[in-house]
């Protein structure tokens, strides 16, 4: 024992004379820091209800409820998470989740209640003290738990593409697709945006287990045209996909492209294993576009007889006709149309209804008739010198190249158009060696053609000009020429609140000679056939506007595809068909149709 | 090995049954001693776990990948970062990820932190267990600044869940640096304080020295790691054996001791706080303050790990702290073991060493092993 | 001290290895046949230098009705591990006890004794309680013992707790006529 063990802890006396530690609660207030994980809050009008928290959660604290006042619509569930605090640990997998970014936890950590139900609660919705906290914890910048950008898809390069007819985009390597399909979160909301409603993650699933057969069975509960779709779908359920909230959305077309291009079409009957027995009903289809194939394929499932009658040599319409093969190769397409004629179904090519075969002969021999025969009639441009020759409709370049046709563009050429046909008149045109410029009414993000077709006409040289209203055609000096007159537009803002809308400056006009000036501002349809059945169908705007499963005022009588919807693009056809089938077995099968 | 305690005749009168326990008996969490007395020594000792058996093993079966990492802190709540560290190790060694190095210097500052942190809880621990609770006060003062450092990169102050696997939740916040090297300097001034008053007490000295002795011959059977096995002679470290980490771009000492009694193991570890601040200047100094802090993983929400198996080490307070994974292929673990160094020191051990013991001195005895109940039962 | 490799092949002269695979430069495991495992792990002790028991435990494969003990030694000169296993009969599981070679070995056996039901026979203190005294279900660490069952039949839930699907909430809400019971 030395003396300085005695005296050395005397050294503690030196302390009591310091500032002591203790706060003064509750007189002093003790913040969490600014990244504290307390309580949660959720931006609820950015939320879109997608449930990966839910999902995530270890402890199974959050519920997906419905809150007053919120409906689902296109985008969003209309739940919101509902937390269970006497589960929650407060670990905030849930905010890094949160697809929309609107979950995080506030510095707030101290609640006390004598209700314990009042720890179960909606974040966001219920009125809570820290609602209004700007500091806690929030995920950061550079961490994350899912993958935010799309896996490029290999494409051929513009110069490629240009040199023939050739499909631009390769398709997904296996790896690729699986890498894609990892960033789904399976929140389903896209299916309610899908036209066809398909089972979107769960065939996105299928692709992650490289279950192709599996995947392709679910690809036909909803959409015969899958190798099609794969290919050409506006995909409008990307527009809605989550994962589009912070970054680009799941490929949700190209993932279904995987799965059809990975099964040969000679295993679709084996895989599909379509049976039915013959019912002795039969429905007469008009016209054999992703419509009308789309209701022979539901109909033929459930052992109706099926003829459809097709006015081209080949199936699939507009399909066929109005997309080019760089975008849709015709193979692909035959794969979609060959299946489900192997069923049985009867296409009468080169068979105009009214004109090879009456109308009044489909009304007498069948029990029923689904009529899309498509948009197949140009509009008009309604300007001065329209008529001149050398003024031509995009669908009549298409249609032409599509036979194999050369389209006799010449060398300089304006697309008047913004939509897909245009795009596609515009990019046909390059391949034949033209300059092409595209005149365009309104901005370019305006255009109603998918992105893509946007940028890669773009990309192969296509000369886009937005806020370009074209206002007279006229004659050229020389005569296998035209001129066009165009002015500029501003974009002036609706007082209504619709899009902002082009009016032409005339101080700004502009004259230009072209080989051909290219018309492709939309189509209409011909319902001329259908004689004197049109008086008892409504119509609006040129299309017809279908009751419930899409049966008109005629009550055999059902209509669907792009003379019957607002969309006109193929994935609303096929659910057209789909759909009338549905309400064609209904009508036939006295379960409930009149 | 095992010699059966001698049967005792308790209706003899001359026994008493004790139960040291389960209510924190010294620092430990709550485990039981049944020790059996005659007069005021031990004659034998039995140990009772479970109180806090929650079967964090078994939770984590039908957890994901990401799920689990937010439970492993609770296996050990002094030091909850060791879990999380050695679970995301042992993920991202089976599914092929390798963290960024801003994230690796990240960890190694949180795990040395983390140790300092449990380490003064500790020494208040030993200061209470021998009579002395005002060191307890300091040293959990000093923790609870360290926790505060805690909150404000974490997000939390004992649950951090900041390690995940392929780096790390965020990056440090503004200014962080300043302020922990100032926390730092704040904990040297104390143990500087408490080897005054502690290890140069004659009260702490007398009652310590020769007490609870882990001789040489004792490490290898009972398997004894960490500073209990270092103060016995053996300069064995995993952080310096095995290096994990940042632990080979870094200056320290693997502090050693002779005869591992009471006394020593606390100096040891007093010396071992030293090094472990020296350590973290280092990283301070050397830490990069851009770059990525997470490798991206796969969707944690169908994350499959590949079929495998592995086992990672790391060198906590305590000693090997070690996390086991099987994985079968599928998005749950199939077996997940967690070897915690309480299991061998706080029960074979503890039961070895009481025997002979004051009982006024078991309490202490216990916190000179440093152990902690939940990791024994996980 | 030898390489892993040559003690591999000085052992496998002795022993019956199978399924040996490095994860690690300083780790590998391998299997020995249950009769000869603690023989095995006595020589790795006494022999190889392999003195320090870092862990024992087990690892279920319900599917093919076995348990797989792993025994992880390490060496403390080379700072190398090897993992030891031993594959059990699931349904009358039944081991040697390494008791004598490792003072916590008793621990761990009364442990896995409790958790999946392996018998030690010798091993002291085998059917003392471990963490569940009063326990009266199967062993839980078992695959079969399905623990949501147990809390949710212990525990219950919350009253007013329910979840709802976004997929089948839109499909009911925005297009239930054009679901043909195919959903998923």
């Amino acid at each position: 024992m030395s003396l300085k063990d005695l005296i050395s802890p005397f050294y503690v006396w030196q302390r009591a004379f310091q500032k002591p530690y203790t706060q003064k609660r509750p007189i002093e207030e003790r913040p969490g820091a600014p990244r504290y994980r307390g309580f949660h809050i959720n931006l609820t009008e950015e939320c879109v209800g997608c449930g990966s928290c839910e999902a995530i959660c270890q402890n199974h604290a959050i519920d997906m409820v419905k809150v007053e006042g919120l409906e689902p619509r296109n985008g969003d569930s209309g739940l919101r998470p509902k937390f269970d605090y006497g589960r929650c640990c407060w670990c905030a997998l849930c905010v890094d989740i949160c697809t929309a970014r609107s979950l995080r936890l506030s510095n707030h950590y101290a609640w006390v209640t004598e209700d314990p139900d009042a720890f179960h609660f909606i974040a966001g919705t219920d009125a809570m003290p820290w609602n209004q906290n700007s500091l806690g914890y929030r995920r950061d910048d550079d961490y994350h738990l899912l993958t935010h950008d799309r896996i490029e898809m290999d494409a051929l390069s513009p110069e490629e593409s240009l040199k023939g007819f050739d499909e631009v985009m390769k398709g997904y390597t296996e790896e690729q697709a699986l890498l894609e399909a990892d960033r789904c979160v399976e929140c389903g909301i896209c299916v309610a945006t899908c036209p066809a409603h398909m089972s979107v993650p769960d065939y996105i699933k299928a692709v992650r287990n490289k279950d192709w057969e599996g995947g392709l069975k679910l690809l036909y509960e909803t959409n015969p045209f899958s190798t099609t779709c794969g290919r050409i779908c506006t995909h409008r359920c990307e527009t809605d996909c989550v994962l589009g909230l912070q970054g680009t959305p799941i490929a949700i077309r190209w993932l279904k492209r995987a799965i059809a291009d990975r099964v040969p079409a000679e295993r679709y009957a084996e895989i599909l294993n379509d049976t039915f027995t013959e019912n002795g009903k039969k429905v007469a289809i008009v016209g054999a576009g992703p419509g009308g194939m789309s209701a022979a394929y539901y109909l033929r499932k459930q052992g109706y007889g099926v003829t459809v009658f097709e006015a081209q040599a080949h199936g699939g319409g507009m399909l066929r006709y109005g997309v080019p093969s760089y975008r849709l190769p015709e193979n692909q397409l035959d794969k979609d149309i060959d299946y489900i004629r192997s069923l049985g179904v009867d296409v009468r090519f080169n068979t105009r209804v009214g004109q090879d075969v009456p109308f009044s002969e489909l009304m007498d021999n069948h029990d029923a008739i689904f009529i899309a025969t498509g948009l197949s009639s140009p509009m008009k441009l309604r300007i001065d010198g329209e008529e001149h020759p050398r003024v031509v409709s995009g669908l009549k370049i298409l249609d032409d190249v599509a036979k194999g046709q050369d389209p006799g563009v010449g060398k300089r050429v304006a697309v008047i158009g913004g939509g897909n046909v245009a795009m596609d008149a515009a990019r046909v045109s390059r391949r034949v060696g033209a300059d092409v410029t595209v005149l365009y009414r309104r901005r370019i993000e305006d255009m109603p053609a998918d992105p893509e077709e946007i940028h890669e006409s773009k990309a192969e040289g296509c000369h886009l000009v937005p806020q370009a209203i074209p206002v007279k055609i006229k004659d050229a000096d020389d005569p296998n020429q035209v001129v066009i007159v165009w002015g500029e537009a501003e974009m002036v803002s609706d007082a209504k609140g619709g899009r902002p809308r082009p009016v032409l400056q005339e101080d700004r006009m502009h004259e230009e000679t072209y080989d051909t000036i290219v018309s492709a501002i939309g189509q209409g349809g011909d319902y001329d056939f259908m004689g004197e059945c049109l008086g008892s169908i409504e119509q609006k705007w040129g299309k017809f506007i279908p009751g419930a499963y899409q049966q008109t005022g005629v009550s055999k009588i059902f209509v669907g595809g792009d003379i019957a919807n607002s969309t006109a693009d193929a994935i609303s056809a096929v659910e057209d068909g789909h759909h009338a089938a549905r309400g064609i077995h209904r009508f036939l099968s006295e379960e409930g149709l009149q | 090995m095992f010699e059966p305690a001698a049967p005792v005749d308790l209706s003899s009168g001359k026994y008493l049954k004790l139960w040291q326990g389960p209510q924190h008996p010294g620092i430990t969490g709550n485990m039981s001693l049944e020790l059996t007395t005659c007069g005021d020594e031990v004659v034998a000792c039995k140990t009772h776990v479970g109180y806090l058996h929650r079967g964090f093993e078994k939770l984590m079966e039908r957890r994901t990948f990401i799920q689990n990492f937010t439970i492993v802190c609770r296996i050990a709540v002094p030091e909850p970062t060791f879990n999380e560290y050695l679970y995301a190790a042992v993920v991202e060694e089976l599914s092929g990820i390798k963290a960024p190095e801003r994230a690796e210097w990240i960890r190694t500052f949180n795990l040395e932190l983390m140790r300092l942190g449990s380490y003064l809880m500790w020494l208040g621990g030993v200061g209470a267990a021998f009579g002395q609770s005002t060191i307890y006060q300091w040293t959990v003062t000093h923790r609870d600044y360290i926790l505060d450092l805690f909150e404000e990169m974490t997000g939390a102050r004992v649950y951090h869940m900041y390690i995940v696997p392929g780096g790390v939740r965020g990056r440090l916040p503004e200014g962080f640096e300043d302020r922990a090297r100032k926390v730092l300097d704040g904990v040297e001034r104390l143990l500087m304080d408490v080897e005054k008053i502690l290890f140069n007490n004659v009260v702490f000295k007398t009652r310590t020295k020769g007490l609870g002795v882990i001789t040489k011959d004792m490490v290898d059977p009972y398997g004894i790691t960490g500073p209990n096995q270092r103060a016995a002679g053996f300069a064995r470290d995993v952080r310096r054996d095995s290096p994990y980490l940042m632990y080979d771009e870094v200056e320290w000492d693997v502090i050693t001791g002779t005869a591992s009694d009471t006394y020593e193991r606390a100096w040891v570890r007093l010396q071992e706080m030293h090094q472990g601040i020296r350590i973290m200047r280092q990283v301070l100094d050397r830490m990069p303050t851009g770059g990525p802090f997470q490798t991206p993983l796969p969707n944690v929400l169908h994350w499959e790990v590949p079929k495998g198996e592995t086992y990672i080490k790391a060198e906590c307070t305590r000693g090997e702290y070690g996390y086991y994974l099987v994985t079968d292929g599928s998005q749950y673990v199939r077996r997940v073991h967690v070897r915690g160094p309480s299991y061998t020191h706080a029960i074979a051990l503890m039961e070895k060493m009481a025997v002979g013991t004051n009982i006024a001195d078991i309490a202490g005895l216990m916190v000179s092993l440093h152990t902690y109940p939940p990791e024994i039962e996980r | 001290m030898a390489t892993p490799t040559a003690l591999l092949d000085e052992l496998g002269k002795r022993y019956t290895l199978s399924e040996i695979h490095i994860q690690r430069d300083d780790l590998l495991f391998l299997k020995v046949t249950k009769p000869q495992a603690v023989r095995f792990l006595k020589d790795l002790r006494d022999d190889a230098g392999y003195t320090h028991l870092t862990f024992m435990t087990n690892i279920d494969y319900i599917e093919d009705g076995r348990f797989t003990l792993t025994y992880m030694l390490h060496n403390y000169d080379t700072h190398h591990e090897i993992g030891v296993h031993v594959d059990l009969d699931r349904d009358n599981a039944e081991m040697d006890s390494i008791h004598n070679l490792w003072a916590q070995g008793r621990t761990y056996q009364c442990e896995l004794r409790e958790m999946y039901g392996i018998r030690f026979p010798g091993s002291p203190g085998l059917d003392d309680d471990f963490c569940l005294e009063g326990w009266d279900q199967i062993p839980p660490m078992r695959k079969e013992f399905d623990i949501v069952a147990f809390s949710e039949e212990r525990f219950g839930n919350r009253p007013g707790r329910g979840s709802t699907d976004p997929r089948e909430h839109m499909g009911t809400v925005m297009y239930p006529e054009h679901r043909d019971g195919t959903e998923h």
